[in-house]
């Protein structure tokens, strides 16, 4: 009886205890003085979403910090790709537990964050220490700003590209044409069909997995994506019916497939390396993996331009969760100008294939030389000017999901174009207007 | 004559059809055992080619002809897997977290399988009832709210955010109760003249004659706990406290587009994840193969 | 007779106590967050700001009379269909099966326990293997078909496959077990049975379908019933094997609450669907309690 009793309190207290442990303060009462200086050893979490292939080099440039400082130590934890970047972090967020001193974010969440007070304005930091970010490429900082504050900084900065098999361009006299009215004769040419009509070698591959590839085709040929009155979308508009039909018909006629679905990624690569795609369109961050991994000359060309020509800033921006305590945001706020760095940055931008983002290295003999080393890089930098910050809106990622499923739709079913775009941009007017 | 030979014609006829009775009888079970070949080599193919491939070499598994003994044996494989992924950390996860949701489970089912049978209070049925009514509320209606509520007070990422909306488990309850009733009231009444306290009673008494269905459910529990994935998903989804299902899918993510060209690993952690499960079917196979008959019977 | 009364009444006390903590936790962890999930309904909880407000039906408006309203038929739609595939493969499936293995021999308990095996595989684990073997260019599944003279199917990213391409991996796990289930039944039949049929000159088959079928009625009921609840809940292999992809032709229910609450972080949307798909789940087993308690044979 009394053991019986005595089991059951005992449960009882592990209860209370659990519901105990989450009653803890929340309000952080601000310090009326910050200080941004380290002064004892730490250890913080930098969360990042660079795969297999770049953990070598990951190593080695977590690795020369770590050496190089006393104080601080730096644990490198790869997160998943940025759609799962973004699932931790809001969680972590709302959670307040479970925060990294720093992490990588992809480029159009910045809005999302800056709004929901998610990251650190690092305007203060950068103030106090006298950190110098006029070398950043201007729309680079812009990108990674909100309202005026600098809430992140560039990190790995790739842009839209389209590689193609130059073996073959060269051998089949075949060019990627500068304009989208030109890209009907462009995949005519490069695709291959057999005598029954099924294409054996498409002309390219348009990744539909995410928006970020195809959002240029509808940008460059006047879509407003998020009109100015941020409440509402053009997607559903005559010029974005244009380009979608276009896209439609390059499907239809065999010329190019839409890539979605499980391992989509994967398969596209595949069948570009194996040369069953003429071209692909993909990131410029993964020059360095498809020129490694192919047996002939792979090719990098710039998007074919509507009215404009425009691309758009992909990658990741660095940031600091502001859920943090001082003590750790100022050991990241130390190792985020170690990664942004300039030497750091030419690391990267020759181990991989992002781009380096410093004024100082664009413009200057330094770039020369690493054209010299990525030749096929001279489009990118002969068009910098062209490179432009992503549509900051709180409600982008929801925006992001309807499109792609629509466009999905579209393309692998062949459904009306105007009806279904018309359906969905009253579906994004109002998640849009919701996160206004 | 004529009837001895119609005799036995009579009789040849018969041995004959006998003989065809018996030859479609062993060709019925001849039937059915190629059959049942067939069918288990089907099933079990799906594990016998994960364990096939996570020994292979990276050429091997990207052959366009399939090889079905690995030419070479890379056990190295294995080694990898711990360098892409912490899988000595999510052993330790998943083995604190399944051994908690086992203690509580056991614990709380067995006292309250006693209160449900042999106790006697108050409202005892209608308490039942809302034990039962547990039973219709699944996590994956309640998930949102609990995920706010284990948020609020920081257990996400914990040992506790991962067991306690497993800690009891009506199922159990239920069973234990289904047990205990089957032990007649004679035991329980002549263990209390002898003195015994409640404790004892379902200890000594009670426990020991319901062991094997004990031992089955606790089985069920703690493969369900093992293998369970929707919420530890959910609520750690960081590596302190990512548990084997969530880390193996972590795996295959950190090949994001080159996961064809690197299964062999991606098998070797494949195995890892269920290695342990796979030993305990074994060792407790009287067990977990009458554990679900057991839960149809009633 | 006052300690008496004072003993019975502490008896139960102690009695009550040793369900106390099981009915604690059911209400903090199970009931309480079904009220919790209808209040949410009525906000505009968005995980990522600090705060929310009262929204009246919104939420509602939106599923049933909005633009969520399709993505909710079409979820449902995934659902029953796939819920009615789990069925088939595991009660008819699992009765096949069950007549195959139905010997007593050493031989067959050893295959039993192999076909019941994949049981107790990890879903996660289960999906990556089968991620694999269903790969497009590289699965081993395309290099038999076309051994046997077909071409390469996209199992998961044609939506006309994909769900089947799932069903396949779970019906791997389940058929054994309805297998199991019935053959645990079929034993229990006494064979009195039969060999009164085999006087009368019946055959296996006639036995089959006039004997066994209907004495196997109350387990059949009871794997419907049990198969339809769990397979409304799918979740992982979906996660797994084609995040409810391509163009949400594999997108369950479960699937759509978790993509709103834990990708949208619009915990207002996923508390709609969860509280609405709660309700299904409840009239479900309703009507499936009403049926069983009718027209079933329980003379075994």
């Amino acid at each position: 009886m009394k053991k019986s009793l005595l089991l059951i309190l005992s449960l009882l207290v592990v209860c209370s205890l659990a519901f105990a442990a989450g009653s803890g303060e929340k309000a952080q009462a601000p310090a009326a003085k910050i200080s941004y200086e380290v002064t004892e050893p730490i250890t913080i979490e930098w969360w990042h979403a660079l795969e297999q292939q770049y953990w070598p080099l990951v190593d080695e440039i977590v690795g020369g910090f770590n050496n190089s400082n006393d104080l601080i130590t730096v644990e490198a934890k790869y997160i998943g790709n940025y759609a799962t970047v973004n699932e931790n972090l809001v969680a972590a967020h709302a959670a307040n537990s479970g925060v990294p001193a720093i992490t990588v974010a992809n480029t159009p969440y910045v809005a999302e964050y800056g709004k929901g007070g998610l990251t650190e304005d690092l305007t203060p930091y950068i103030k106090a220490t006298g950190y110098d970010i006029d070398d950043f490429g201007e729309g680079m900082l812009v990108a990674s700003a909100y309202e005026g504050k600098q809430v992140s900084l560039p990190f790995l900065i790739s842009t839209q590209v389209m590689y193609y098999n130059k073996t073959m361009a060269d051998k089949e006299g075949i060019t990627i044409p500068a304009k989208f009215a030109d890209m009907e004769t462009f995949l005519k040419k490069a695709t291959k069909k057999d005598a029954s009509g099924t294409t054996t070698r498409w002309g390219t591959i348009v990744p539909g997995w995410d928006q970020w590839y195809f959002e240029t085709f509808y940008l460059n040929n006047g879509v407003k994506i998020v009109n100015d009155d941020r409440m509402t979308t053009d997607l559903g508009g005559k010029a974005s019916v244009a380009v979608t039909k276009q896209l439609q018909d390059y499907m239809n006629k065999g010329y190019a497939y839409w890539a979605a679905g499980t391992s989509a990624s994967s398969t596209m690569r595949q069948n570009f390396l194996d040369g069953k795609a003429f071209s692909v369109i993909h990131t410029s961050s993964l020059y360095n993996l498809y020129t490694d991994l192919a047996d002939f000359e792979v090719g990098m060309a710039w998007l074919p331009a509507g009215d404009t020509k425009k691309s758009e800033i992909g990658g990741s921006v660095i940031l600091i969760p502001a859920k943090n305590d001082q003590k750790v945001k100022n050991a990241a706020w130390v190792f985020l100008q170690y990664l942004v760095g300039k030497e750091v940055n030419m690391r990267w931008a020759d181990g991989s294939g992002y781009m380096p983002t410093r004024n100082s290295v664009l413009t200057t003999q330094e770039g020369e030389d690493f054209l010299k080393r990525k030749p096929a890089f001279k489009t990118i930098f002969d068009n910098l000017d062209e490179i432009n910050p992503r549509i900051q809106h709180a409600g982008w990622n929801q925006l992001a999901t309807i499109w792609k499923s629509n466009l999905d739709q579209i393309m692998l079913e062949n459904t009306n174009v105007e009806s279904q775009l018309k359906v969905m941009a009253e579906e994004i007017n109002e998640v849009l207007a919701d996160s206004e | 004559m004529t009837s001895d030979s119609k005799n036995t014609a009579l009789n040849e006829e018969a041995m004959l059809l006998n003989q065809r009775a018996q030859t479609r009888k062993k060709m019925l079970n001849i039937g059915q055992y190629v059959l049942a070949i067939l069918v288990t080599l089907v099933m079990f193919f799906p594990l016998y080619w994960m364990l096939i491939t996570s020994v292979k070499s990276q050429q091997e598994v990207l052959r366009s002809l399939p090889t079905f003994w690995p030419r070479e044996w890379h056990f190295e494989n294995y080694a990898n897997v711990f360098k892409r992924a912490n899988f000595s950390k999510y052993y330790y996860n998943t083995t604190v977290m399944t051994v908690g949701i086992l203690f509580s489970q056991v614990i709380t089912g067995v006292l309250a399988g006693y209160g449900f049978s042999k106790g006697i209070f108050k409202g005892k049925n209608f308490l039942f009832v809302i034990v039962l009514g547990a039973l219709m509320i699944p996590l994956q209606v309640t998930f949102i709210p609990l995920y706010i509520m284990f948020a609020d007070w920081k257990l996400t990422d914990t040992f506790l955010g991962l067991i306690l909306p497993l800690a009891v488990s009506p199922y159990y309850i239920f069973m234990m109760r289904q047990a205990f009733f089957s032990v007649d009231d004679s035991y329980v009444e002549a263990a209390k003249i002898d003195g015994m306290g409640r404790l004892g009673i379902i200890t000594q008494v009670l426990v020991p004659m319901t062991k094997s269905t004990l031992i089955t459910i606790t089985l069920v529990t703690f493969t369900d706990g093992w293998n369970s994935y929707f919420w530890p998903k959910i609520i750690a989804k960081n590596e302190v406290r990512r548990v084997l299902t969530v880390g193996l899918v972590h795996l295959r993510n950190t090949f994001a587009g080159l996961d064809t060209m690197n299964n062999h690993e991606i098998m070797a952690g494949a195995v890892m994840a269920v290695l342990p499960v796979i030993i305990l079917f074994f060792i407790f196979q009287k067990y977990m193969l009458t554990g679900y008959e057991k839960t149809a019977m009633k | 007779m006052k300690p008496l009364l004072s003993r019975k009444s502490s008896k139960k006390v102690g009695d009550f106590a040793t369900v106390l903590p099981a009915l604690l936790f059911l209400g903090v962890f199970v009931y309480y967050p079904v009220v919790q999930v209808v209040r949410i309904s009525f906000t505009n909880w968005n995980l990522i700001n600090d705060s929310y407000k009262y929204v009246g039906l919104k939420n509602w408006i939106w599923l049933f009379e909005g633009s969520g309203t399709k993505y909710l038929l079409n979820s449902l739609k995934v659902t029953f269909l796939y819920t009615l595939g789990e069925l088939f493969v595991t009660i008819i499936g699992g009765m096949i099966l069950a007549v195959i293995f139905n010997k007593l021999a050493k031989s067959f308990s050893i295959m039993r326990a192999l076909v019941f095996l994949p049981k107790y595989i990890a879903m996660s684990s289960a999906a990556v293997v089968f991620l694999w073997i269903l790969n497009t260019d590289n699965g081993i599944l395309n290099y038999f078909i076309m051994k046997m003279g077909g071409t390469k199917v996209n199992w998961l990213g044609d939506k006309n496959r994909a769900l089947l391409s799932i069903l396949m991996l779970t019906g791997w796990r389940t058929i054994g077990y309805g297998m199991m289930i019935y053959l645990a039944a079929m034993r229990g039949i006494s064979t009195n049975y039969y060999e009164a049929a085999s006087i009368d000159g019946a055959s296996k088959w006639t036995q089959f379908t006039r004997i066994t079928l209907p004495l196997l009625s109350p387990t059949t009921l009871f794997l419907f019933v049990t198969t339809f609840i769990s397979a409304m809940k799918v979740f992982q292999s979906v996660d797994v094997l084609t995040s409810g992809g391509p163009y949400r032709s594999t997108e369950v229910i479960v699937y759509m609450i978790y993509k709103y609450a834990m990708e949208d972080f619009r915990m207002d949307r996923a508390s709609t669907v969860a509280v609405f798909f709660f309700i299904i789940l409840l009239i479900i087993t309703a009507t499936t309690m009403k049926i069983s308690n009718r027209s079933v044979n329980y003379d075994v």
